[in-house]
């Protein structure tokens, strides 16, 4: 069928959908309408194409074209409205040797590691919850919380958690008679409590991830189990877990992208600070484009960014295509 | 296929319809003019809207006013004066002013300024002149110095300090009381580059100042190093607010308002932090002395309104100037906020904060405007940085001025 000629359901289709995108219908109908034949060779070959071009023209505009549109610029000098000078790969040597640059790395790496732990907690959670336990509903809906509020309001509410003079955790330390350091204030905890209110809501999102994976399990598969005298540990390891790796696989790749996306919570709680302590790349990007109006440098941080993040792309997509081919 | 026949009452319809709809905008776009504001005070908003308001009705003009964030405002307007700059736009005087002054984004209004006679009423002209031109007018400056409590000093024995030995016994009594000395929030970093620029104005002068700020001097130079030694000294002897990048200045404020804090360094929109009922407490000093033989230099602040050069009704924007500058209007304006005016005629001294600030600045020898309005904005920006690590790690001083010096040299290699 694939093969020969165009069936008539495949000609419904095409003109179906020609139909709602007249101008694409003029393009390709009206100049091969004299012969009837070779007019509906041309449509069905150019639907897949057609179907495929909003998001194509969108991803190519949108994301392709900037990116090579940063790309060039880290090779220039430019102030947001002066000349555009080129200067090679000196941006590039400037990035080398600039402390903050390396501190920024340093804080996207404790992103993506403390953010690892978003699908196991998530994972754990979404296991409890799903108990039939009374009251479980209304810890879901607790742990679930976070997801909804903005990541603008998760970083204000924890800054006044961590305030020094009124915070809660100020308030509970003297309760328990500890110092507890101003942690926004100190440059080697800030990343790590700034991080900490992210992981927040980032593990309520694997939570659900999870949860809806625990929904589709195949209960025949689970029924099986039980009649093999699976229960406990080796139920879930050997019958759940198995399950649930497509879900587990989105969960992590998600997770290292938002890690590496982090910066609207930065802004909030810090705005890179004290001193550029807790400055991730991508923060650094915005306060030397908009702040030292050093755009090249600024798209010099957004490659090494770019960079950093095509791994993650490249695994998710490799996965991604290697699982189809597997069905 | 058939032809649809157009009978002629419809072709006459048709083509009114369409004339006017030429003809109309043609006409109106004669009289409209497009304001962009930056205002945060809501109720300075307004007082803008009512002027314009009544400007759009004596010039029978269409006037709208776009308010924008302050701080997106300060990004945006790189865009909009290039790609599509309104008739005017309020924005701030000085160094920030003469970057677009230098790229011909900002009108010459010179001859405006002359026909008026502003220059005799606006002592602050200078901060909107370019080698004798003026490109936009001062409407209002924010003068800094230390403000504080009178009952709490009262209530504490505390003396306002008239020079550095009398801020050091000051501290070590409101310390002794458990006051903070200085309450300090540098969160957002500025207000320890304003404790500098007091520091720098007192111990070497007006003229260094801005040759530092004009990138003419090297942050590493002994001058400077000075400074910043006298300055950790006062950071060790606890004269600021502990773990001061905690806190935003609103904050900081509130440590004043709620007698936990001695004095603050700030301008006079501090009343904004103040209930109303406790206003009439709110005092106000300039800085002290350090150095004897250097001049009363102080940071006075000018904000400033302005004709871009692209503007598209340059003619109606120029009448419009000339209105809002009226001693009455530019008042209305500039009450809400709480800030001197720029005109000697204005008269504001019934709000007793700027009666304060309007006093001290008659004995003032000269002024710098803020470290980030001063500074080239890349350096500004790891000024701003580094001036917060300072604070933080006195003891880190040599690599702090390094990496201020580091940008100061990218930032004048490049012109």
């Amino acid at each position: 069928m694939r093969a020969n000629g165009p069936t008539v359901a495949n000609k419904q289709l095409a003109a179906g959908f020609l139909l709602a995108q007249p101008a694409a219908y003029q393009a390709v109908v009206g100049k091969g309408a004299v012969m009837e034949g070779s007019s509906s060779k041309v449509l069905r070959r150019a639907t897949p194409a057609l179907l495929l071009a909003p998001g194509l023209v969108l991803f190519f505009v949108v994301i392709v074209s900037s990116a090579v549109q940063t790309f060039w610029l880290s090779l220039h000098e430019w102030d947001g409205f002066g000349a555009v000078r080129y200067i090679g790969l000196d941006n590039f040597r400037e990035l080398w040797g600039d402390p903050q640059f390396w501190v920024s790395l340093q804080n996207n790496a404790v992103w993506l590691v403390v953010f690892a732990l978003a699908p196991p907690l998530g994972l754990g959670i979404a296991l409890l919850v799903n108990q039939k336990i009374a009251g479980m509903r209304l810890a879901k809906s607790l742990f679930f919380m976070p997801l909804v509020l903005s990541l603008v309001t998760v970083g204000v509410i924890f800054s006044w958690f961590y305030d020094p003079t009124f915070g809660l955790l100020a308030k509970m330390a003297v309760l328990l008679g500890v110092e507890v350091p101003a942690l926004l204030s100190s440059e080697r905890y800030v990343t790590l409590a700034v991080v900490l209110a992210g992981l927040w809501p980032q593990v309520a999102f694997c939570m659900v991830l999870f949860l809806a994976g625990l929904n589709q399990l195949n209960t025949e598969i689970v029924d099986a189990g039980r009649v093999d005298n699976a229960r406990g540990w080796n139920m879930l390891r050997h019958v759940v877990l198995p399950q649930l790796k497509q879900v587990g696989f989105i969960a992590v790749a998600v997770s290292m992208i938002g890690a590496l996306r982090s910066f609207d919570i930065i802004s909030v709680m810090t705005a890179g600070g004290p001193f550029g302590s807790s400055s991730v790349l991508a923060f650094q990007m915005y306060e030397e484009s908009l702040f030292s109006y050093r755009y090249g440098y600024g798209a010099a941080l957004a490659t090494v960014l770019f960079a950093l993040m095509l791994i993650f792309i490249v695994w998710y997509v490799s996965r991604l295509l290697a699982n189809e081919s597997d069905h | 296929m058939s032809r649809r026949h157009v009978s002629r009452r419809e072709f006459v319809v048709g083509t009114a319809a369409v004339a006017a709809s030429v003809a109309v905008p043609a006409f109106a776009k004669k009289r409209e003019l497009v304001v962009i504001s930056n205002r945060s005070n809501p109720q300075q908003r307004v007082a803008l809207e009512r002027i314009a308001a009544r400007f759009g009705q004596a010039a029978s003009a269409k006037v709208s006013v776009n308010n924008m964030d302050h701080e997106a405002h300060k990004t945006a307007i790189r865009n909009y004066l290039v790609a599509s700059p309104p008739d005017i736009c309020f924005w701030f005087s000085g160094e920030r002013m003469r970057g677009f002054v230098e790229r011909g984004l900002f009108a010459d209004i010179s001859d405006l300024v002359a026909a008026q006679g502003w220059s005799k009423v606006v002592p602050a002209m200078g901060a909107v002149s370019v080698q004798g031109r003026q490109y936009g007018l001062p409407t209002a400056g924010v003068l800094w110095g230390l403000f504080y409590r009178q009952d709490t000093f009262a209530k504490f024995g505390l003396k306002p300090p008239a020079s550095l030995d009398e801020l050091v016994s000051m501290s070590d009594k409101a310390q002794a009381a458990g006051l903070t000395p200085i309450s300090m929030g540098t969160k957002n970093a500025w207000p320890a580059a304003g404790w500098f620029d007091h520091m720098n104005l007192r111990m070497n002068g007006l003229d260094f100042h801005k040759q530092l700020m004009a990138g003419k001097v090297a942050y590493t130079d002994a001058r400077v190093l000075k400074v910043m030694r006298q300055w950790a000294e006062l950071c060790r002897a606890g004269l600021f607010t502990k773990n001061a990048s905690s806190y935003a200045w609103e904050q900081a404020a509130a440590a004043l308002v709620q007698q936990r804090a001695a004095m603050m360094d700030l301008g006079s929109f501090i009343k904004q932090a103040f209930p109303v009922g406790e206003r009439d407490q709110v005092r106000f000093q300039l800085f002290p002395t350090i150095e004897a033989g250097i001049g009363r230099y102080e940071d006075f602040s000018v904000d400033s309104v302005h004709i871009p050069a692209r503007a598209p009704n340059p003619e109606l924007a120029r009448e419009f100037l000339a209105y809002f500058y009226a001693p009455e209007n530019l008042k209305e304006y500039i009450e809400p906020d709480g800030n001197p005016p720029a005109r000697t005629d204005v008269d504001l001294t019934s709000d007793p904060l700027i009666a304060m600030a309007t006093n001290a600045l008659k004995t003032v020898d000269g002024t710098s405007q803020y470290f980030d309005r001063d500074a080239n904005p890349d350096v500004a920006q790891a000024g701003l940085k580094g001036f917060q690590e300072f604070m933080a790690h006195p003891e880190r001083v040599d690599q702090v001025l390094s990496r201020i010096e580091h940008a100061r040299k990218r930032a004048y290699r490049r012109k």
